[in-house]
């Protein structure tokens, strides 16, 4: 049961950060081609790469903590 | 990059600014992304399907709720989402067309509506354009009286184009809905360009059925189109199946004969969900979109030579233009011919031209932001001027 907990975390995570790297995506449209970011997308970028590190480390938490303590 | 060996990514709406006149209205939302990203398996939306087994009567995730507030957003009573928007023209077709009717088509209808004709049977017949490009309601009705003259009878249908895709001009869907009621002849309106980027409301046009695409103006992946009617119609295109299995005895439900059973299913049916809202919300824009095309065209004729063949000042972000006095003129004498067009496009980060092409050719501005048509509009004059073509200070 536990273990099952632990990867649903791990899954929730993964698609945690690729929506917010979906969002990193969407800045990618709006401001080709040539990508010069306003305060505001600025703002947005900083906050996705944020949110997909956290994930990733949880990720790395939940799926590999055993081995990797 | 590639997804396997020879499937490589698409990004070329993260890379370029994409000017392809058929691509625009459906790019997708973030959020229509995250459904692909969610419900791409098969059958992803058929966990929670209960009686009576009808993809348009899930209810988790919310299907059923979404064409409820689908078909108060196109302003019709009855709405079905259908792989495309071929698929909404035939499944209207196949339902009032006997072989030997005649169908009236606009001479800008698209191939797919000949199709359905074609696949029932029937004739189809196309209304000429006025001198400005446009189908009116006088060339309509007198299109009617010509084929009730030559063969007897009145038409079965008459399908009209909203905005074409040819030169993106606007036809007089609410003239011509008129003519058909005091015919009494059925009228589908093909909003394939402009329901999901503009306000289109199908009974304030008159229509009895009207048809957008998923993939051409709703933010949606293909195939995906909506199918939608006024409830007088929709007991007929809508009927559900009375076949019996003559050896199992079989009998399948309430699943829609034209649908095929069940319609648009998986992260495409998703997809239109999750671009819903924003759908709803950019049509209130539409304004905007065509004060961008107004103003890239205002300095795209400041290239000399150049010239727009669709109507002005611009009803749409769908756009035809002339630069066979302009462009193709360079063309003529370089080395990669009207290929060198494309080749400083491209260098500029701007993609979406048909490739090769510098006489007459189509464009679409929809959904760039002001900072990417004056982009856009810079490099046009740009390439002209490198090219020793006059840039004038006015248009």
């Amino acid at each position: 049961m536990k273990e099952s907990r632990r990867g649903e975390k791990a899954v929730e995570e993964t698609f945690r950060a690729l929506f917010a790297l979906t969002d990193l995506r969407q800045i990618f449209r709006d401001t080709k081609p040539t990508y010069e970011l306003d305060e505001e997308q600025r703002g947005k970028v900083k906050k996705i790469l944020e949110t997909v590190k956290e994930s990733l480390k949880i990720i790395e938490k939940e799926l590999l903590g055993d081995v990797h303590p | 990059m590639y997804i396997l060996k020879d499937i490589e990514i698409r990004a070329r709406e993260e890379l370029f600014i994409n000017i392809h006149p058929i691509q625009a209205g459906g790019r997708l939302t973030p959020e229509a992304m995250k459904a692909l990203i969610a419900y791409g398996d098969g059958y992803s939306v058929c966990d929670w399907c209960r009686e009576p087994f009808r993809l348009d009567k899930i209810k988790r995730p919310p299907i059923e709720e979404f064409h409820a507030e689908l078909a108060k957003f196109v302003g019709m009573d009855e709405v079905r989402v259908v792989p495309g928007a071929r698929r909404g023209f035939q499944a209207v077709v196949s339902s009032l067309v006997k072989p030997g009717d005649s169908v009236i088509l606009s001479s800008l209808a698209h191939y797919t509506e000949f199709l359905a004709v074609e696949d029932a049977g029937a004739v189809a017949r196309e209304v000429p354009l006025n001198r400005n490009n446009v189908i009116t309601a006088e060339a309509t009705a007198e299109k009617i009286e010509k084929v009730k003259k030559e063969t007897g009878k009145l038409p079965a249908l008459i399908m009209i184009d909203h905005f074409d895709y040819m030169l993106g001009n606007e036809h007089d869907v609410r003239g011509i809905a008129k003519v058909a009621r005091d015919y009494g002849i059925p009228l589908l309106c093909n909003s394939a360009y402009s329901l999901g980027v503009m306000p289109v409301n199908g009974k304030e046009m008159g229509v009895d059925f009207l048809v957008g695409s998923g993939h051409k103006s709703f933010a949606s992946p293909a195939p995906s189109g909506i199918l939608a009617c006024t409830k007088e119609w929709a007991d007929k295109v809508f009927r559900t199946t009375q076949m019996v299995g003559d050896v199992t005895g079989r009998k399948f439900g309430i699943k829609e004969v034209e649908m095929l059973g069940c319609t648009l299913m998986g992260a495409n049916i998703i997809a239109m969900m999750a671009s819903f809202p924003a759908v709803k919300e950019r049509v209130k824009r539409w304004d905007e979109e065509l004060k961008k095309i107004n103003y890239f065209l205002e300095e795209f004729l400041k290239i000399k030579g150049n010239k727009v063949l669709s109507e002005m000042p611009r009803k749409h972000t769908l756009t035809k233009v002339d630069t066979t006095q302009s462009f193709d003129l360079i063309a003529r004498k370089h080395k990669r011919k009207g290929f060198f067009l494309s080749d400083e496009l491209k260098e500029r980060r701007i993609v979406g031209e048909f490739p090769g092409a510098t006489k007459r050719w189509r464009l679409n501005t929809y959904g760039l932001t002001w900072k990417q048509i004056k982009y856009l509009s810079e490099a046009f004059q740009d390439i002209a001027r490198k090219y020793g073509i006059e840039v004038t200070e006015k248009s």
